[in-house]
């Protein structure tokens, strides 16, 4: 095309020879040799080469007028609006061209100008923004795309004039109640109002009644897909249902959109339909199947969606008690391939749908993880086994601590030490169900390095003291090299040691507690290790000098005391799930925090108030019965829907299959024959093994 | 919505950005540069910085471009990221999908920009078809062949590059109205002729209708034989070229449909047999499914049949998701044992379970062997099998594999002296995985049981074709 890269910097001099060499002549080469010095100059600007190209302006307004182009004109319009983000007021003289444009009668170079007036963040742009998008919203009779781009450039200019757009409210109001001809420029309406609301905190919630609601979800079989999806997401919050029988027929009408392929809109009226839910008492099985499905069909999208759908899961199985969605455990078996998130997100899913019926089958994936080869992903799922141990009870962490032992023997430094950092939160769980167990993980050791087993380790052995015999010559590798460890293990030695001289006192921890005293406020520069330390040592003295004031009960119950039970808590607060819920899809949802916490602008969303609202999430009854749960004029006429799902046979939980099952007899069987050849791909490998055999083909060829 | 749109190479030079937002900075291209191009163990398709996240996908293309989204408040991730893959097909039909064509037409990226959103970063329209025409230049590539993401659904295939276009090269086979014969070149060509000659002035002079079951299986087998995983995604794709916008409907064969046709409907008499299938046709159940916009959702929910007014070209008219009553093409049972030498040895055996009449294509089975091997002795009672060092596995291929065959793998591992029995026990094993494609065959069973082209004028002819494809999405084996 040219003879140049288009993408490298260049000096405005050279550009502008570019431009001028080309006019001499008149050619049709002209042109395209021309639109590669526009070309040049637009990739100098996305390279950030500001202060050269702000030179060549001239040139461009030059052009501007002269050329008819469209592809000349989108440049002109890409550089004002680029020079115009960094200098507005540069960019004034090129005015009259963006009216110029405006005026014409080619919707798509309207469409640019607008655009271009909309973007630069100076007063006399905005202005004619303003002037133009007021025309064309009370006229109305533009065509639909341009109005639609007029109306979402509101929101753009919401940031420089946010009085004035909001003065355009009402008209903005009218669009969305009436039913005109082109049903996208009421979505873009809504969308609007509802973003600008949504945006602003000083506005009340934006709230749409009942009726218009209706209204909006009759047009969605004429809108196309991203309409769909922002009208679904308006309508959450923005429309309060205050019967029962309205929820129930708008999730109906919600009901087919779980069927888009896509995502997002999927997603949304799967948010629509939750946010009704809470304005339901009962609600039949087959539409919680029918969003069960919708979710899992989605789990095949690409893996960033993947991710999203899965946070997503994550937060539906934590928002009520019993989650809304039933989900096989197989879709959460992690694949070779899956990328390092999607791996993480499935395991904390498996390890949120674990009870006593999945946890068989978890336990064996969470195995075969433990072995991975990845060392993040295999830390990981140790520690998700131990966690199930703590979250299910004992029969199940029996189950647990068969599988961590099991894995222990298979000797990989970080797996050992991750069991032991887990196991330490199961024995607080369980004090004395694994004292058995306990002692085999003393011949570990020597493969404790990291400062949390090492804890784990140190808090086990000064515990259960009474049931490893050799405790001391443990303990007495800890304190090894003490002025080494990092700061949590020397306070947790300190901690240990006394605790121990406390439960048994023996000459032998007692000369290793004044060694410790001794280095940790001599040797060691740690202030609070020091204080530490020095509050034991006057500690003990106390108990040995005066005894009257401090007996060997309360010293051990300081030093020695119960430990409150450990719970895992998974849930999060309620309110937040609430707000949650009501962002499903969006990015909070993935990182499962309050809007508040990662946007400080936004407003929080919450269920508004209505007479059929549920105060109380777990007290949704879901029915078993065939019938769909609309008024019953309706269900006469349309037929159930997707109910006789459950009715079908399936092997989901009554018994695992198996490849016997499936097994047919061969009609042919191609036995082995010969013996094992060695193969290898590289052919340079064969040669080299028969040096005599490439000679000799070598002189075949030359006889030849 | 979208605060701005960005484009970078695979190392992280811009090449496209376009702002959205007056009030972001033009820097912040080189915050994402910073952040998580140049930064190696970033794990997440989303980073979050103050009030600015930025979503990115990498491009389906070999180049693997950024394309990455700014934005500055709590929007909808599911539209973003489905948003940057529709971005990422409408450059591979422009042909701007690698570093070099893109930084010599980055405007028509520009353009594709201006038609796919609207002020403020709000997708508008996505759909390949309709984009395409607003554009002013045509695309380089038709929608059928391009490099689209939705060929590239499967991110697990080893070989991922040979299933890829099938869609374009494979004979169309089973037809429903006409015999199987003669099934012209000329329709492989007519069918790549762009979409966008949507000129009423020409008229198509063979109305035809393509229909495409491609039905990707994933199933996980664990050590004991047991079924841990099993389950197909599959799509109906339609590809249609026809005067007018008939209205089309068809029927499936899952026990719903099944159940109200016997209800309300006559059965037509379809060629029940052809296909020589397993399952009766009464036991499909479709788990989940999703239409593509042009389906009327109504009339599905009354009578499930499915009616659409097809555009021209290639769409996805159906994705559908099925767990139960599979018919499994190929059962695989491996006995893998380590040797005192340290060496394996592996006896597997493979066998296809679907009908004589079909074959497979493109079978290959991928046997992954321990760290530290130098060399594999093998002996195949069929195929052709190769130890290769890069992928540390042996690759098993068979050109055809025929139905209801065994065929039978023995090899050894010649390891290197470091390999000890302490490795080999610690080696975690990843599955062997098959790959396969069986056309006329479904692994669901899911059949069309009826398929009609209406269209008010009663001489209105057309050629319908209805194609089957199986393949494997990921059919590992544990051992």
């Amino acid at each position: 095309m040219s003879d140049q890269r288009v993408f490298s910097r260049y000096k405005a001099s050279e550009i502008r020879a570019d431009l001028q060499n080309v006019e001499l002549k008149k050619a049709k080469m002209n042109t395209l040799r021309r639109k590669a010095a526009l070309k040049k100059i637009i990739a100098n600007l996305t390279l950030g080469n500001y202060a050269e190209m702000i030179q060549l302006f001239p040139d461009i307004l030059k052009f501007w007028k002269v050329e008819d182009d469209m592809e000349v004109k989108r440049i002109c319009h890409e550089y004002t609006r680029t020079i115009g983000s960094i200098k507005p007021r540069s960019t004034v003289e090129s005015m009259p061209n963006i009216m110029e444009d405006l005026k014409s009668h080619d919707e798509d170079l309207q469409i640019m100008a607008l655009e271009t007036l909309v973007n630069i963040p100076f007063t006399k742009f905005t202005e004619e923004a303003f002037n133009f998008i007021i025309g064309l919203v009370n006229r109305r009779s533009t065509s639909s795309r341009l109005l639609k781009t007029a109306i979402y450039s509101l929101l753009q200019l919401d940031d420089w004039d946010h009085e004035r757009v909001m003065s355009l409210s009402n008209i903005l109001y009218e669009i969305v109640e009436q039913h005109l001809e082109s049903p996208s420029v009421q979505i873009a309406a809504l969308k609007t109002l509802y973003t600008l609301h949504d945006k602003n905190k000083k506005l009340e919630p934006f709230s749409l009644s009942v009726d218009i609601a209706y209204n909006l979800l009759d047009i969605i079989p004429e809108l196309n897909e991203w309409d769909t999806s922002s009208l679904l997401e308006c309508l959450v919050v923005t429309v309060v249902p205050t019967t029962h029988s309205d929820a129930y027929e708008m999730i109906n009408i919600a009901l087919s959109q779980l069927q888009h392929v896509n995502t997002s809109v999927s997603l949304n009226a799967l948010k629509f339909i939750l946010y009704l839910i809470n304005y339901v008492d009962e609600i039949d099985v087959s539409i919680t199947e029918r969003l069960s499905n919708s979710v899992v069909a989605l789990l095949e999208k690409p893996s960033e969606l993947q991710f999203l759908i899965l946070r997503n899961i994550i937060l539906l199985l934590l928002t009520r008690e019993k989650p809304i969605i039933q989900v096989d455990v197989s879709y959460f078996f992690i694949e070779f391939n899956d990328p390092i998130y999607i791996k993480d997100t499935k395991l904390e899913c498996l390890y949120l749908l674990a009870n006593e019926s999945t946890l068989p089958r978890i336990l064996e994936e969470l195995e075969q993880y433990s072995t991975d080869i990845d060392i993040q992903m295999s830390r990981k799922a140790v520690r998700a086994i131990g966690n199930l141990a703590v979250k299910l009870g004992d029969i199940a962490a029996d189950n647990c601590v068969d599988t961590l032992l099991h894995l222990a023997e298979f000797g990989v430094d970080y797996v050992v030490q991750e069991i032991i950092s887990v196991f330490k939160n199961i024995l607080r769980k369980y004090p004395n169900r694994y004292r058995k167990e306990l002692i085999l993980f003393t011949k570990y050791m020597d493969c404790i390095q990291e400062p949390e087993s090492k804890n784990a380790m140190i808090w086990i052995v000064s515990n259960y003291s009474e049931i490893l015999h050799n405790y001391a010559e443990l303990f007495d590798i800890f304190i090894a090299d003490i002025t080494d460890e990092p700061p949590e293990v020397q306070f947790s030695i300190l901690n240990a040691s006394v605790k121990l001289f406390v439960k048994s006192p023996s000459p032998h921890i007692e000369n290793i507690c004044m060694t410790l005293f001794k280095t940790f406020t001599e040797e060691v520069n740690n202030p609070d290790l020091r204080g530490r330390a020095f509050m034991y040592w006057k500690l003990l003295s106390m108990a040995k000098e005066r005894p009257n004031l401090l007996n060997e009960d309360m010293l051990k119950d300081i030093v020695d005391g119960e430990l409150p039970v450990i719970e895992l808590n998974s849930k999060l607060d309620p309110v937040i799930l609430e707000e949650l819920e009501l962002n499903i899809g969006s990015i909070t949802s993935i990182y499962l925090k309050p809007t508040v916490q990662i946007f400080r602008q936004n407003k929080i969303k919450s269920l508004p108030q209505s007479p059929v609202l549920n105060a109380n999430k777990n007290s949704l009854i879901i029915t078993h019965s065939k019938q769909v749960v609309s008024d019953p004029i309706k269900r006469d006429s349309n037929h159930t829907s997707s109910s006789s799902l459950k009715d079908v046979p399936s092997t989901k939980g009554s018994r695992i299959s198996t490849m016997g099952d499936y097994d047919r007899p061969a009609q042919k069987v191609n036995e082995l024959k010969g013996k094992r050849k060695s193969s290898s791909d590289s052919p340079v490998k064969n040669l080299t093994r028969k040096p005599s055999l490439l000679i000799r083909k070598l002189s075949l060829k030359r006889n030849k | 919505m979208i605060g701005a749109v960005l484009v970078y190479s695979n190392r992280g030079e811009l090449i496209v950005s376009k702002l959205y937002k007056t009030t972001l900075k033009r820097s912040v291209a080189d915050i994402f540069r910073v952040q998580v191009i140049n930064n190696q163990d970033i794990r997440s398709p989303i980073l979050t910085l103050g009030s600015t996240t930025f979503h990115s996908i990498r491009s389906s293309s070999k180049d693997k471009l950024w394309l990455v989204t700014v934005s500055r408040n709590n929007c909808n991730s599911a539209a973003i990221w489905e948003f940057l893959y529709k971005l990422n097909d409408a450059m591979s039909i422009y042909g701007i999908n690698s570093e070099l064509t893109l930084m010599e037409d980055f405007m028509i990226c520009h353009e594709l920009l201006n038609v796919m959103l609207m002020p403020d970063g709000i997708p508008n329209d996505t759909d390949l078809a309709s984009i395409t025409s607003k554009m002013s230049s045509k695309p380089k590539e038709s929608l059928q062949s391009a490099d689209l993401y939705s060929n590239h659904n499967n991110t697990n295939n080893h070989n991922n590059k040979k299933i890829l276009n099938t869609g374009n090269d494979a004979i169309l086979g089973g037809t429903l109205p006409s015999p199987t014969t003669a099934i012209p070149k000329l329709l492989k060509r007519a069918s790549t002729i762009s979409p966008t000659s949507t000129n009423k002035d020409f008229i198509i002079k063979k109305n035809e209708i393509i229909l495409q079951l491609i039905e990707r299986i994933n199933l996980l087998v664990s050590k004991d034989g047991s079924i841990l995983k099993s389950y197909v995604d599959g799509v109906i794709e339609c590809n249609s070229r026809m005067n007018g916008t008939p209205t089309s409907e068809i029927t499936l064969n899952d026990i719903e449909s099944t159940n109200k046709n016997n209800n309300n409907y006559h059965r037509r008499d379809t060629p029940e047999n052809i296909f020589e299938m397993d399952n009766s046709s009464s036991d499909v159940v479709l788990q989940d499914f999703k239409f593509h916009q042009c389906v009327s959702f109504e009339e599905f929910d009354k009578d499930r049949i499915i009616q659409f007014a097809p555009p021209e070209g290639k769409i996805e008219l159906m994705k559908y998701h099925i767990k139960d009553n599979l018919n499994l093409p190929f059962k695989i049972t491996p006995i893998v044992s380590n040797t005192s030498t340290g060496a394996m040895d592996y006896r597997i055996k493979v066998k296809s379970l679907f009908p004589t009449k079909l074959s497979a294509k493109q079978v290959s089975l991928k046997i992954p062997v321990p760290p530290g091997t130098l060399d594999c002795k093998i002996s195949v009672s069929n195929g052709h099998c190769q130890f290769v060092p890069e992928e540390s596995s042996m690759i098993w291929t068979f050109n055809k594999y025929n139905g209801l065959t065994e065929d039978k793998l023995s090899a050894i591992t010649v390891p290197t002296n470091e390999v000890t029995q302490l490795t080999l026990q610690q080696w975690q094993r990843p599955p062997l995985s098959l790959n396969f494609e069986i056309l006329m065959f479904s692994n669901s069973g899911l059949k069309i049981s009826n398929f009609n082209v209406a269209d008010r004028n009663r001489k209105y002819r057309v050629a319908k074709w209805v194609k089957y494809v199986s393949q494997a999405g990921s059919y590992e084996i544990r051992y």
